[in-house]
């Protein structure tokens, strides 16, 4: 479904990705680990084109997406849950799902999308008219991938949907991705929280110093002693 | 008591002008709002407005309020332009290039149209009759720009509250990456807010010139871009809504203070009002520093 060949990119002079190669299957769930530092955001702001990519490719469901912008990806049904949320803080909740849908082909589906949201994350149903800004962290994060599913996205690029959240909701975030597999969608995640993320993703990438160090299945990962001890310090 | 009966119509007076100080400085608060630019030219666009209305009631004798239309189209016409030929490049570049970039349009603008209108003062006189309210005769002319400030104000408050349009302008002030996640592209809402906003500040060019029978010349806007960035500052910066309260309130406290200011002897009461508006704005971002209705 998508395809990245020698992806590399930046932020002003400092080059931070050194020519990243993945590809994430359709209807799986593809995790990118790796220490801090290393790229893994980078990744998928340059996959999501939030960061222009200094060079490489990356292909989309048979087309060259590489160069075009974000709100052309989400037209063609990608979406990413970026780190931090960035919900819109002073809209409602109904107000910032209401905004996920704002594409035409996304609005003429909000009705069912909206169904599809409140029947993951009745909570957000009951807060409806509060303001965003108001939610507690956990309701936020779920807020911030109910927003990108209003998009009726086929790929979703999440960045770190565990980050600060505790244990007993990150335990919610991570059955919620598997459900959305589920539905029938495809996940590239990027987690600092190694075997909550193993044990739902069906693929791993593990990220080092802007190169990928190693690629397989999870159980591939699993297996490989050395993978463990050099890069997810375990 | 004439000292009361000055003060009371002196604070309708204020109250009226103040409502299109408000609207004077929405689009400044919009355009700083939305794309983060100081539009320090604000005044020359103002000074556009002004013009447009005497030119359409010397030449055609249309009257100011039908020139409102054509004062938006047009505002929105040239904000645009400027836009794809100058902003658009400036939006994410460092704050003295844009501030610099506003600077020279602002004369640019002025310089232009003193090449095709001239540095004279003008003014024209739309005489429809007034009615006794308060201790003082107030002209029909100034309730009506009192009267169509306000509409425009709720206007641009519903588009931004109930369409969805505006609501995604919201949505860019509130958070660009989120914006963008949605589908949301930034660069059109900037154009479309940046143009608004310079139609807004034409607009509100019309409505002033009701204030000012012989005030309308090339460098008018200077004055009114002070006022403005104090309205502005006073209404939390990136509030419209907040810069249309506090062109009320600044209007209040200029007139209001007018009277006040008269009745000590040997004092200019004109210089010191605009001391005491600055005063108060101080005081107000003491207590507190986001403006009025900052941070809301």
């Amino acid at each position: 479904m998508l395809n990245v060949t020698d992806l590399q990119s930046g932020y002003g002079e400092m080059q931070v990705l050194w020519g990243i190669d993945l590809e994430v299957k359709e209807k799986s769930i593809t995790v990118i680990l790796g220490p801090n530092g290393a790229g893994k955001s980078t990744t998928l702001k340059t996959i999501f084109g939030t960061l222009k990519p200094w060079n490489g490719r990356i292909e989309y469901i048979g087309q060259d997406i590489t160069f075009l912008p974000p709100h052309k990806k989400v037209e063609l049904g990608m979406t990413l849950v970026p780190e931090g949320r960035h919900l819109f803080p002073n809209m409602t909740v109904k107000d910032n799902l209401y905004m996920g849908a704002y594409l035409k082909r996304a609005e003429e589906r909000f009705e069912d999308s909206l169904e599809l949201v409140y029947s993951l994350f009745p909570r957000l149903k009951e807060r409806e008219s509060q303001k965003a800004g108001t939610l507690s962290g956990g309701e936020q994060q779920m807020l911030a991938i109910a927003r990108a599913l209003m998009t009726s996205p086929n790929l979703i690029l999440m960045d770190e949907p565990s980050q600060g959240l505790a244990p007993k909701l990150v335990k919610e975030v991570f059955e919620t991705i598997l459900k959305l597999k589920d539905e029938g969608l495809t996940i590239l995640l990027v987690e600092q929280n190694v075997f909550a993320s193993l044990e739902i993703s069906d693929y791993a990438y593990i990220l080092h110093e802007g190169k990928i160090a190693f690629g397989g299945t999870v159980d591939e990962v699993k297996e490989s002693e050395e993978v463990k001890r050099a890069y997810l310090g375990v | 008591m004439a000292f009361v009966e000055q003060l009371i119509s002196n604070l309708l007076y204020g109250a009226i002008l103040g409502s299109v100080y408000g609207l004077a400085t929405m689009g400044l608060s919009l355009i700083f709002g939305v794309l983060r630019i100081v539009n320090v030219g604000h005044g020359a666009f103002i000074m556009v407005g002004a013009f447009i209305a005497y030119w359409m009631f010397i030449l055609y004798g249309i009257p100011p309020l039908i020139s409102l239309f054509l004062a938006i189209a047009v505002g929105m016409a040239i904000g645009l332009a400027i836009y794809m030929l100058v902003v658009k490049r400036l939006v994410d570049a460092p704050e003295l290039a844009s501030l610099l970039a506003m600077f020279a349009i602002g004369i640019f603008i002025e310089e232009f149209a003193k090449q095709i209108w001239g540095a004279d003062y003008v003014g024209y006189s739309w005489e429809i009759g007034g009615v006794s309210m308060l201790f003082t005769e107030v002209p029909f002319t100034k309730l009506l720009a009192f009267a169509s400030s306000i509409v425009i104000a709720a206007v641009v408050y519903v588009w931004f509250r109930k369409t969805k349009i505006g609501k995604a302008v919201r949505a860019v002030v509130e958070d660009r990456e989120g914006a963008t996640t949605c589908g949301i592209d930034v660069n059109r809402i900037y154009a479309l807010s940046f143009s608004l906003g310079i139609g807004l500040t034409v607009l509100s060019g019309v409505l002033v010139t009701l204030f000012t029978p012989v005030g309308i010349n090339v460098y008018m806007g200077g004055e009114y871009t002070l006022k403005a960035f104090v309205i502005a500052v006073l209404g939390g910066l990136a509030s419209p809504w907040g810069a249309f309260y506090a062109g009320f309130i600044f209007g209040l406290i200029e007139n209001g203070s007018y009277t006040l200011l008269g009745l000590i002897p040997g004092v200019e009461p004109f210089g010191l009002t605009r001391f005491l508006s600055s005063v108060v704005l101080m005081l107000v971002l003491l207590v507190k520093p986001t403006g009025l209705l900052g941070g809301e």
